[in-house]
This record gives structure tokens, sequence and C-alpha cells, in this order.
């Protein structure tokens, strides 16, 4: 028996206690799946006939007990194996290098590798910007990232290069100047909305084969930055640049900018906007309906569909009973808006699988988590930011098949997050989402790389070590990202324990409380005293 | 049945079995695990060791300072350079028994249950019963008859009783609590106290439960129920109990085995039982570290002689430096013995036991050119002591230092700061890694070097976060000054004016005496709008008994001793002309009376209210009033109004449109508004429309044993029932916060400072717009000194309330005081950031030494002693004030 000190206890203690006391009677003989779970291992056998004794005993049981279970199935060697393949990565500050040819904070990150190492991470991921390397067009500066290769190097940790094409604001990292200086003059290379707005953090999927940038087109651009990357860096190639991941879009990934900022914490996600204003794309959209023979169709995107902040059923498009979505109309909109975004994807991994495959690199690509509304039959989220996956169709088909065709692997960002912690009415399934992507790839041998959206998630770490050890273990992961708040005293000890517990799975007894405590401590955040209004 | 073993016992269905392998549960890492836990299971694959922990050392209950300053051989030559004695505070826990015993009393009818307690303190068993058909987990009172000597009923539901040695020598502490088992008794339950920590031990949360119910209830009938004593709700499979079967009971059993089942049934469940289980207590030590510098006429050298009285193995860390940056380095050897070398930073001695007394020292002998000793003192891997969360700093250099100045925290440089950092992060890290260490070892590496890869990832990690961080601070934001979102549209209500209302309350319990407060007021007026005040209360305007203004007699004769009533309007003219609104502070409880009724008790009025006996309360024997009972609680000095009397109302509500128009008051401060039903405050809130209404709704917080209660729920209770009387039109002062900021502040338990939904716990938690907080005010402080706000930690009061949401109110004499210029700061942080009456607070962190929020995601604050710094996300932060045991950041 315990005693619990409840006196200098902070709120967190007293659920803690209160969440670990409940009697569990009920669950003996009543609740099947209670019972599986001391069953599932063989070797726990002897405890599960002890089970049936404790049954006729009339026992009670508390929740605890179920804790156990962790003990001994560890025991058992199988889960261990399937682990010595798992590598983790971590994520090195987005601005590492922001001037070209200085580190930022190189000591920091120096000091943060060593500690990496020490504690058994596989390697760091290095964000590489073409706003700071090509400050001149066809002129590169690599200096700066040459250094970080060699710390990581030199810290003997492998190397993971995202060539980003995209630009960040926070912190700010914008495009090369030369290309926004065209961009002022010539807005049609950015993204637009229906209101005629652009999204200048990175170009158009439209302009991908238009010689807009001083004679050339963005992809031979791109072709030139990528092969200037592999001559540079080919004393690191295979060793240790283990893995590239392309470019693709707004923040990197394989999307249309429809929603510009992330919703403010305790708002729900609009569904976003449809991206096919810029003239380039309502040119490419002409061109498709009238080769469809519906000329009329071409003239702009669909005349009902909500603005970024708004819900699903404030106007008639993506109803989840008679939309517009699933009318002829919006199969043809949706189908052609879709491909485009296929077809661009497959411009840049098919150049960059070129331009990499004869080395020792895995080349990969990232695929959003676009996870808002999933519960909806129409799933705006996704058709907005390209993806036609709906209830009834599964969207994610051809993107696998077009990275299975490169020989490229996904990356998917959000295996931290989980449902329990959406808000209720964004009718949002992250898990849903993921096993549906996940399975789309395994179908076309298409490997998945995960990745977290952000440290410090409601019970995030716990979601990523389900995801990364669960029936279908990823056995690269790549987390998010240093920086103060990954060493801070709030996140770097949990980190810590994190790594310790993929590399270990066999729980020391003594975790398991704490385990606990991050449970009551998702169940705070989600009794966020923000949402509650306060009676004014 | 005489030898139960336990595989019977687990085959036998009829009998409740407590399954004790404590493999099942994972006890709180805050907690010890008792090593005295038998293991009737033996399942060896299951069995997990626990770390062994340093022993435990008898507390020293209160080790008197000055005795051991005398002990402790400080050299008193004259070549002493320096000499300090650093107090130091640990945390130790000491561990001990308490069990349960229920067994039968000497006279074989009654039962006992025995709860006793090895460990020193002043314990206290806080219990009550359950009945038979009672539902949920209320308690009850016991019969009297069950009550021990000496127990205190709490409320209607509870039983104090304290746990008293039998005799000198005994070891435990115990209470016997007897009872009939025929009665209705369903179940005992109770939760232990120790009145001297405030400590509650109870059972993960829950109370213990000892039933009795399941004898009760199936009294010899079902077969196969589970029966028979125990403690249950979840305790049960924890107990490393030993199932005593009490003699009597096996005799019985025995002979009445030809009998009816039901009373064999019923004689097996009187089975008694004996609980023991280990307890932890967190007991605070005072030692003392002594250092003595002297010079050694001989070699020239400087000698630092340490001691402590710290028991156990004390290892010091230390280095010596060069100047005032404080930075570490390594001295020359010789070193004392039993020294090691630490990363090349630090040297670690082990303190050698002196001959004398249970204390341990070392001598350190150092070239001359050191400028000071620096050290910190590790009694265990997670355990470190330090000066005031700093190194502890000895000058070595006699004229250089005053002694007194060490480890003075303001002036430390970042290296130093980020060494102490880098030490908390040691801990943390190391706890979480330690076995990782341990479990690996076994497979590839010596454990030393575990050890160094350990230490090297602590350092590493905390040298990375204090770059990272000290580069997010730095760097100057871009100009993102986002455009200043729109105010939201002031509405004003008389419970909140617009909402970002900042009250200065305008005097203090002397202002009467000059006889020209308005006067001096007036000159200052400027001075308080610019410190960022938008409305200002002032003293109670009417002719009054006492000077004080707080006995009014005449109502409409508005000279009094701050001064004549053109004065007045002066004064409220140039308070408006400087963009401040004014507040009067209207009596309306009480009324002292012109003249005697028949009976020669003062009933009767004069002046322009002339109201007779019909105008008093009923209920207050002293002024014999003819009018109704009072509304609400009566103020004795004086007659209590009848505001039940609609001419006393029509009067009032003239009065205060008369003081509205006459002198230009925009609203009111209401006094002792606990006299009367709130209701008729509305009334005459609707009648006179108030800019600005606040009452003084004041009454005593909750104390259990002269200890405030955590939960002060019943208390902002009766508070938001009074503004809700007032339909909202009025604020109250919010005198629960204050409650509860002074056990926070003073006792260093900043955990009160939330409550158990992780909201501020005042009026300010429930109600904020309505909230006037404060601290302070002429009653509270000032000369009168009621119930004053803990000393020098004013700041603090001011850091919170200024922060957060609701209507702060500051007080006279600390505006006007050293403090002034840190609540101007606070307050143009509120008004910078539109701190407004309902901005939504955050509470991220409320620990025992530690209170920090966030509001609205514009505003970071902390209080305390204890250590925090706003998250680095998205936002950045940037310090905007720092005090003593407070700092406040704003988003840049």
């Amino acid at each position: 028996m315990e005693v619990s000190v409840i006196r200098s206890s902070s709120q967190a203690k007293i659920s803690k206690t209160e969440l670990g006391c409940r009697d569990l009677r009920f669950c003996f003989g009543k609740s099947n799946d209670k019972n599986k779970i001391f069953s599932r291992k063989p070797n726990s056998v002897c405890f599960d006939s002890q089970i049936s004794r404790f049954r006729k005993a009339g026992l009670r049981f508390t929740l605890k007990a179920v804790h156990s279970d962790p003990i001994l199935e560890s025991k058992s060697p199988a889960t261990s194996k399937s682990l010595d393949r798992l590598r983790l990565f971590v994520g090195l500050p987005l601005d590492a290098v922001s001037d070209g040819n200085s580190v930022n904070h190189a000591r920091a990150i120096g000091a943060g590798l060593k500690a990496l190492k020490l504690l058994g991470v596989e390697g760091v991921e290095l964000p590489v910007w073409w706003g700071v390397v090509e400050n001149e067009m066809g002129k590169y500066d690599w200096s700066g990232y040459l250094a970080v290769a060699e710390m990581v190097q030199k810290a003997g940790l492998k190397l993971h290069v995202s060539l980003c094409f995209h630009a960040s604001s926070q912190p700010r990292i914008p495009l090369p100047k030369w290309v926004t200086k065209i961009g002022e003059s010539q807005s049609s290379i950015f993204f637009a909305d229906r209101s005629g707005q652009h999204y200048q953090q990175c170009l158009s999927l439209a302009v991908d084969d238009l010689a807009v940038l001083d004679g050339k087109t963005p992809v031979q651009v791109y072709q030139g930055f990528c092969e200037s990357f592999k001559s540079t860096f080919s004393p690191f190639m295979g060793s240790t640049i283990t893995g590239i991941s392309m470019g693709l879009g707004p923040d990197g990934e394989l999307r249309y900018p429809s929603h510009h900022k992330p919703a403010k914490s305790g708002t729900i996600t609009g569904v976003g906007e449809f991206q096919c204003y810029d003239t380039n794309m309502l040119n490419l959209l002409k061109q498709y309906a009238e080769a469809n023979g519906n000329p009329l169709w071409g003239l702009g995107g669909p005349h009902d569909a909500p603005t970024y902040d708004q819900a699903p059923n404030s106007n008639s498009f993506f109803k989840d009973h008679g939309g517009s979505w699933e009318s002829p109309y919006g199969d043809f909109f949706l189908s052609w808006y879709s491909s485009e975004l296929v077809s661009h994807g497959n411009r840049l991994l098919s150049l960059v699988s070129s331009i990499f495959g004869d080395t020792e690199v895995n080349v990969y690509g990232k695929v959003p988590l676009m996870h808002s509304w999933y519960k909806t039959r129409a799933h705006p989220s996704e058709l907005t930011a390209g993806f036609y996956n709906t209830a009834s169709r599964n969207g994610y088909e051809a993107v696998a098949e077009m990275f299975a065709r490169n020989s490229c692997k996904i990356i998917l960002p959000g295996m931290d997050l989980s449902d329990e912690h959406q808000p209720h009415d964004a009718l949002s399934s992250p898990e849903s989402l993921l096993a549906q992507i996940r399975t789309t790839c395994n179908k076309h041998r298409v490997e998945v790389a995960g990745q977290n959206l952000a440290s410090g998630a409601p019970g995030g770490l716990e979601q990523i070590k389900k995801n990364m050890l669960g029936e279908n273990p990823i056995d690269l992961f790549t987390y998010q990202r240093m920086g103060a708040h990954f060493f801070s005293p709030e996140h770097f000890p949990s980190f810590t324990e994190f790594v310790r517990s993929l590399s270990q799975p066999e729980l020391h007894p003594d975790d398991l409380p704490s385990d606990e405590a991050e449970a009551t401590e998702s169940v705070q955040t989600s009794s966020d005293p923000n949402i509650h209004l306060q009676t004014a | 049945m005489a030898a139960v073993t336990i595989d019977s016992l687990l085959q036998n269905p009829t009998l409740v079995f407590r399954p004790k392998a404590k493999v099942l549960l994972k006890p709180p890492r805050s907690l010890d695990c008792s090593r005295n836990r038998k293991l009737p299971l033996s399942r060896g694959s299951c069995l997990c060791s626990f770390n062994p922990r340093r022993t435990i050392h008898v507390v020293r209950a209160s080790s008197s300072e000055t005795a051991l300053i005398g002990n402790f051989d400080i050299s008193s030559s004259d070549d002493i350079l320096y000499k300090d004695i650093f107090p130091v505070k640990r945390i130790e826990k000491v561990e001990g028994k308490f069990f349960i015993r229920l067994d039968r009393s000497k006279d074989q009818h009654d039962w006992q249950l025995t709860v006793g307690c090895s460990l020193p303190g002043k314990w206290i068993l806080h219990w009550g019963v359950s009945y038979l058909g009672d539902s949920g987990s209320e308690w009850d009172q016991p019969p009297k008859g069950m009550r021990p000597p000496g127990s205190i009923p709490i409320k209607d539901y509870a039983i104090e009783t304290p746990l008293k040695k039998l005799s000198e020598g005994d070891i435990f502490h115990e209470v016997k609590i007897d009872f009939n088992p025929i009665s209705e008794i369903a179940a005992i339950h109770f939760v232990l106290k120790d009145e001297e920590t405030g400590a509650w031990y109870q059972h993960r949360g829950m109370d213990f439960k000892v039933p009795l119910v399941d004898y009760l209830e199936d009294d010899g009938n079902i077969v196969g129920a589970k029966r028979g004593f125990g403690v249950w709700s979840g305790a049960l499979q924890q107990f490393s109990n030993v199932l005593l079967k009490s003699e009597a009971s096996h005799a019985d059993s025995q002979n009445n085995s030809i009998e009816s089942k039901d009373s064999k049934n019923k004689n097996r469940c009187l089975e008694g039982f004996y609980e023991e289980q280990s307890i932890v207590k967190e007991v605070s030590v005072g030692n003392l570290v002594s250092v003595a510098v002297r010079k050694s006429p001989e070699t020239g050298k400087v000698i630092v002689c340490l001691e402590t009285d710290i028991p156990g193995d004390v290892v010091v860390h230390w280095g010596v430096c060069r100047d005032d940056a404080k930075i570490w380095e390594i001295p020359a050897a010789p070193y004392p013995p039993e020294t090691t070398v630490f990363k090349n930073k630090a040297l670690r001695t082990l303190l050698q036991p002196k001959a004398t007394g249970n204390r341990s020292g070392a001598l350190f002998t150092l070239d001359e050119e050191h400028f000071g000793f620096l050290f910190v003192l590790k009694l265990d891997e997670n355990t470190w002591l330090k000066f005031k969360e700093n190194d502890f700093y000895v000058p070595l250099l006699g004229t250089s230092s005053v002694p007194g100045q060490y480890g003075q925290s303001d002036s430390t440089s970042e290296e130093i700061s980020s060494k102490s950092y880098t030490d908390g992060i040691i801990n943390e890290i190391r706890n979480l890694v330690s076995g990782l260490s341990s479990e690996k070892s076994q497979k590839t590496k010596k454990k030393e070097v575990q050890e160094s890869i350990l230490q090297e990832i602590e350092q590493l990690a905390a040298e990375a976060y204090s770059i990272f961080r000290s580069s997010i601070t730095t760097v100057p934001d871009e100009v993102v000054s986002e455009t200043e979102t729109t105010k939201p549209a002031v509405k004003i209500s008389s419970g909140t004016g617009t909402g970002f209302e900042i009250l200065c309350q305008g005097f203090n319990w002397e202002s009467h005496k000059s006889g020209r407060w308005y006067m001096e007021l007036k000159e200052k007026a400027s001075e308080i709008s610019s410190l960022g005040f938008t409305v200002i209360w002032l003293p109670p305007p009417t002719e009054s008994v006492s000077p004080e203004g707080y006995m009014p007699k005449d109502l409409y004769n508005l000279n009094s001793r701050y001064g004549t009533i053109d004065e007045l309007k002066e004064l409220v003219k140039s308070l408006h002309e400087v963009g401040m609104k004014v507040l009067g502070d209207v009596v309306l409880n009480h009324r002292c009376a012109h003249f005697k009724n028949q009976n020669g008790v003062w009933n009767i009025f004069g002046g322009r209210l002339n109201w007779d006996d019909r105008a008093v309360v009923a209920d207050d024997p002293h002024f014999q009033g003819r009018g109704n009972k009072s509304s609400g609680d009566n103020f004795h000095a004086a007659p209590n109004i009848d505001h039940s009397q609609e001419f006393v109302r029509k009067d009032l509500k003239e009065w205060l449109g008369w003081l509205r128009e006459e002198i230009g008051y925009d609203g009111w401060r209401l006094d002792f508004v606990r006299g009367f039903w709130g209701g008729y405050v509305k009334d005459y809130f609707e009648a006179s429309g108030p800019y600005f209404a606040v009452g003084e709704y004041w009454d005593s917080l909750s104390y259990t044993y002269g200890e405030m209660d955590h939960n002060q729920d019943s208390h902002r209770q009766r508070i938001v029932d009074w503004i809700n009387a007032t339909n909202g039109t009025a604020g109250a002062f919010d005198v629960t916060t204050k409650g509860i900021l002074h056990s926070a502040l003073e006792r260093c338990e900043y955990w009160r400072l939330s409550d158990q939904k992780g909201k501020p716990p005042g009026v300010v938690g429930w109600w904020p717009s309505r909230a006037v907080t404060f601290i302070e005010n002429h009653d509270t402080g000032s000369t009168q000194g009621h119930w004053r706000f803990p000393g020098g930690k004013e700041m603090q009061g001011y850091a919170y309330i200024l922060t957060h949401p609701g209507t702060p109110a500051v007080f006279y004499d600390h505006i006007f005081s050293h403090h002034r210029s840190e609540i101007a700061s606070l307050i143009s942080v509120r008004n910078r950031n539109g701190i407004h009456c309902r901005s939504l607070v955050k509470i991220v962190k409320a620990e025992r030494d530690v209170y920090a929020a966030i509001i609205d995601e514009k505003v970071a604050m902390k209080i305390g002693p204890g250590y925090y710094e706003p998250p680095s996300g998205s936002q950045r932060w940037s310090l905007a004030l720092e005090g003593r045991d407070y700092k406040v950041w704003e988003t840049s």
C-alpha cells in the first residue's frame, strides 16, 4: 500500500491519484478486452491463469494493475528486435544558417549535437533554404551549410537534408531576393485565392515549366540548385548525408497553400480555400475544361466554396449531403485540381530522384496531414489542399503511386497528434487519416518516415511512441526541432525519457507513474481553462 | 482452518484475497517503497528491484541555531579574514510506519479499530463513518459512543481525534476506536493528517475505508459472497497484511461448527487484521554551514575552513574565482583528502567527520591570489544545497568584500546563472537517465563510463539551452508591430466601468489628521493619473462621529475632517480634469443618531433626513429599532439602517442622486455591504447610475486548526452571492484573493494560487469582471493593520493583481512609497497589453515556491522564489519587469 502526500500537491497530483484509484471490480468478468490485455502474450500465461482465480475470488482490482502489463510484455524478445531498425533524427533549428556563410548559435548546436549523439540519436535534419543559398540566380553559397555538415560529421551523426524552396515566416527566411523581385512585377508566379490574394511563400505549381525566372523555368532553377548541392556535398553523400527531402510546396509539403494561417489556439480550423486563381492556374483549368468538352466549367473555381475560416456547412460545396463536391462539376474540378498537384510532385520528384539516383541517399517528399474535417464525408481540408480524398474515394492512391514511380519515400508529419486532443467540433481525426495514408503507402510499397508537428503537443511523445512501436512500426522518425524549448527543463527530460523508452522498451516500474502523470497532464490540457468562457 | 496458507486463500472462492504483489503497481515517484513487504506469490519473472536509497537520518526536530553556532569551532584568532555561517534548508524524507489494526476489544463484544503511526508529528485522525443504506461517498458523524475522548466534530460529517502515545516509551502514536459490529455502521473512513506540516496522508487521493458492510449485508445468507473485514477501495492489493485470525474467533468457529451455517459464516467474518505500511514524511530541516577564512602566518597561504552539521556524506563541489564574475576555476594542488576533479571545472571533496559531535568539515589551503571561494554542497546524486539558488561565495581577499554580500543574485553574471541552471537540469536528467545507465551497464560499459556520459549530456543540454534561450531574448524583433487590434467595443456597466479600470484608494487611516486632505490630494491628482490610474476612491465625505468618516451622522453635511464641501467639489473637478473617475465612499449600513428616544437610546435622526426609530433594524437590542429585522449582519457600533423601509430607500436614492449631481461623484464604494441585502444595492444603483461601483464584503476565510484551507470556495461564494444579489451592478473587493495571497506568500505555499480547476482561487477565478482585487486598504493596513499584507512581499501581491483579470485596486500608502516605480511599471505593462477585467488567465505553474501564469497570451508573470521562464514557442517573451521574487514578461 502506498500513502500519498497531498500537502505540497499541485493539482496534477491530486487528479493523478484520483485517476489511479478507480475500483476495477467492474472490469473483471465484465469487460473482456481488459482480460485480453493480460492474455495477449504467451509468456504471461501463468499470470493469466491467476487472473481467473482472482476472478473466482471475487477480487477487486485497481486500474493500476493493468499498468503492470507492459512489464510482462516487455519480456518478449520480439518487440525489441524490431526496434534495432528504428532511427531517430532531430531537426536542427530552422535558422541554423540564415545568411549564407555563418552558422547561428554554432556553439549551442555543437553542444546539442554531442548531447544527441550521446543519447543515441541517429542523426539530425538540416533545412537548407533556397533563399539563403541562391542569393543571385545561379550562384550558390553553401559555406554555412558545409560548416554544419562538418559539425554533424564530426559528431558522428547522420544528416538528413531538407531542400526548402519555400519561405519561412517564423523565423523569417524569405525566398531569394531576385525571385521576390520578379514576383513584384509578375505576381502570377504565386498562388492566388478567390479574392485574388497571393501567397508569396512559394511559387505556384502552374509555373513549373514556364520560363518565368529570367528565362528559366522554376524546374530548371531547382535542378541547378540540386546539382550544385550534390557536387558540393559529394564528400558527405551516402556517408554522413543519408537522406534528402525535396521541397514540394508550402512548408515543403506537397499541397496547395489552402490554409494561409494556422488557426488560432482555441478556434477550429476552417476548410481553407482553393488556390486556383492565378492566371496560370486559370489557364490550365480552362484548357482542361475545353478538352473535357465543358468549357464553361473552366472559368474559375467552385463558386459555392466557403472561405478560409468557415466551417464546411457554411456554403453548399462541401455539404455532407447534396454538396456540389459530389456533382459532376465537383468531380471534374477536384480531379483536375488534385491531378495538377500530383503532376507537380511528379515533376520535382523525378527530377530529384534522377539527380540523386546514383548516390546512396534516400529521397523523400513530404505529404501533409490535413486532418481537420476528416470525419465529414467531403474532407474539405484535404480537398482544398489538393487531395481528392473523400468518404468514397481514396485520394492518396495517386499520390502513393507517384512516389512509388519515382522510388521516393514519404515523410508524414503529425505523428504526435492524437484524436482525443483535437477539438471536438473540428470533426478531425489525425489518427484515422494517418492510418489511411500509411495503408495506401504500404499497398504501393512506399516507405513512410514520421515527423511530429510540434514539440510539446499534449500527449505528443506518447503518441509518437505509439506510432513508432505499433503494429506497423516506422523505422525513421524526425523529431522537430532543436531550439531553446527543446533543451528547456520543461522539455528535454521528457525527450530523454522518450528516447530511452524507444531504445529500451522494457519499462522500469518506476516509470509508470510518470506515464500516468503525462496522462493527467493531457487531461488537464483538454480542460484548458481558456476553453471555458469566464463568466463576465 | 487454523493455518491458512496463501494458496488455500487463493483457491477458496469464499474468501477475500488481498493480492500483495507490489509488481502490480507503480508507486509514485515521490514516495518511497517499503521494503518490508512480503511477497506471498513468488513470481520471479515479475519481481522488480528498487533502487536502494540513501540512508535516512533522524530528523533534528528543532535545532536551535544559536546552540549550533556555538558548537562550531571556528578559530577565533586574530588572523581571521572572514567568517560566516550560512543557514541551509533541506528536505529530508523521514520514513516510518503506520498501521491499521482491527481486533476485538477486551470485553470480546465490541471491536476496536486502532490506527497508529511511528513518525514524530502531531497526528490527527480525520474520520467518519457511513451507515448502511447510504449511497455515495459521503461521510457521516459516528455515534457519540464511538468517539474516543479528545475528539472534535468537524462540521456535521467528520471527527478529528488526535493520535497519542500511550506512554512515553512508545514508538507509535495511536488512536483506538471502539465500535459494536451489530450497529448500522457500514464502514469507517479516515485519512491521517499531520498538523505539524499540514500534510494529509490519504490512500491515493481517497480515504482509507474499513468496510464492515459485507458482513452485515450478507449475514450468513449468501455463500460465496465476499466477506470479512478488509481495507479496500483500491488499497487492498497493496497491503502487506498478515491475516491475524484472532484466537477467539477460531475457538468460536470450532465450537459452533455443528451449528447452522449462518453463525459459522458470521464468525468467520469476524476476522481481525493488522496492516502495516511505510509512510514517508518530508521535513524541512535547517542546518548550518560555517566558513572561516584565515591566513596561515607560516606559509602565507589562505586557509578556508568549512564545517557543517549536515549528517551523512557531504561532498563539497568547489572552485575558486579570480574576480567578481565568479567564474569557476580549479586552484593548484594540494587538495584536501578525498578530493576528485570533476570535469576540469570543479573539485569535489568529501567532508571528513569531526571527532566531536556529528559534524564534518574540511580545510582548503589556497594560494593568496584567489579572489573568492565558490562552492555548493552535494548530499547525494539528486540533492544539492545552494545559497539562495546560487553558489555559496566566500571572499578570500579580506578587503574586497563585505561579509554578507555573497551570492547576491542580482549581480551574478550569465555564466553563473547558467551554471546554476546546469546543476538543476543535471538532477532532473539524471533522475530520468539513471535507469538507462544501470540497465545498459550490464551489457556494454562500466557504470562509471555511463555516469560520465550522462553528466556530459546534461552539461551539453544545459549549455545549448542557455545559448538558445539568450539568443531568443536578445534578438530584436522585426518591425512586426501588428496594427493595434481595435479594442473591444467599450460597454460601460456599473459593475466593471470600461473593463480597463485601475483603481487607486486615495486615502489612508491617517488622512483626516491634516484637516485638508482634499487639498493635498488635489495637488497629486495629475501625478496619480499619470501613473495610469483611471478611478480614485475618496474617503467618506459626510459628517461623522469618528474622524475617519465611517460613522456618518447627517448625510447631507459634507463638511468633514477631510475638508469642506467646496474643497471636495474642487478636488473632484480637478480629478475629472486629469481624466479620472471619482468614487464616493458611502456608508449605507448604519448611521449615527442625533437624539435619544424616550429610553435614552440614540436612535432618532436629525438633519435633512430626520428619520425616527422605524428606520432602525429591529434585531439589534442596543438601538431599539422599530423597523424590520436586518437583511444582513449587524454592525454593532451604530444603529443599522432598515433598508426594507420604503421611505429609507427613497431618501437614500435621493441622497445618492444628489451626491452625483452636486459633487460630481462618478460611482460608489459601499462600506460594509454584509449588513444589508444586495438587492437593495441594485435598487440604489439603478437610481443613481454609477459609472463604477464596488462593495466591501469582508468576512473571514475558512481555517482548520489555524491553517487556511486550500479550498476557499465557500468564502468566495458568499462574495459572489452578494454580487449576484446586486444583479452584477457592483463589483466586490476580492477578499478571498487577498487571504490566499497572504498564506501563499507568507508560508511559501504558492500552490494555493490555483484552485481545483486550475483557475485563480479567489473571486477573480469565478467572476473576474466583478472582482476588485486588492492587497491592502485603510482597515487591513495603514495604521490600523487589522490584517496586514505580508511585509516585504507587497510587490509580489501587486505583480499578481496588476497582471491578472479583475479590476485591481492599489492602496495609497503603497503608491507613495518606495514601491511607486515598480507599481507604475506594472500598471504600464497592464495598460500596454490591454489586460482588462475579463482577461483570460492560464496558470502554468502553481508549486511550492513558484506561481506562474500567462494572461491573454500577452503577459507572463511569476511570483515566488522558484524558477520559471515562459515557454519559448511561437511567442517571443521579453522580460518587462523584475523585482524581488517576481518577474513579468510580455510578448515582444
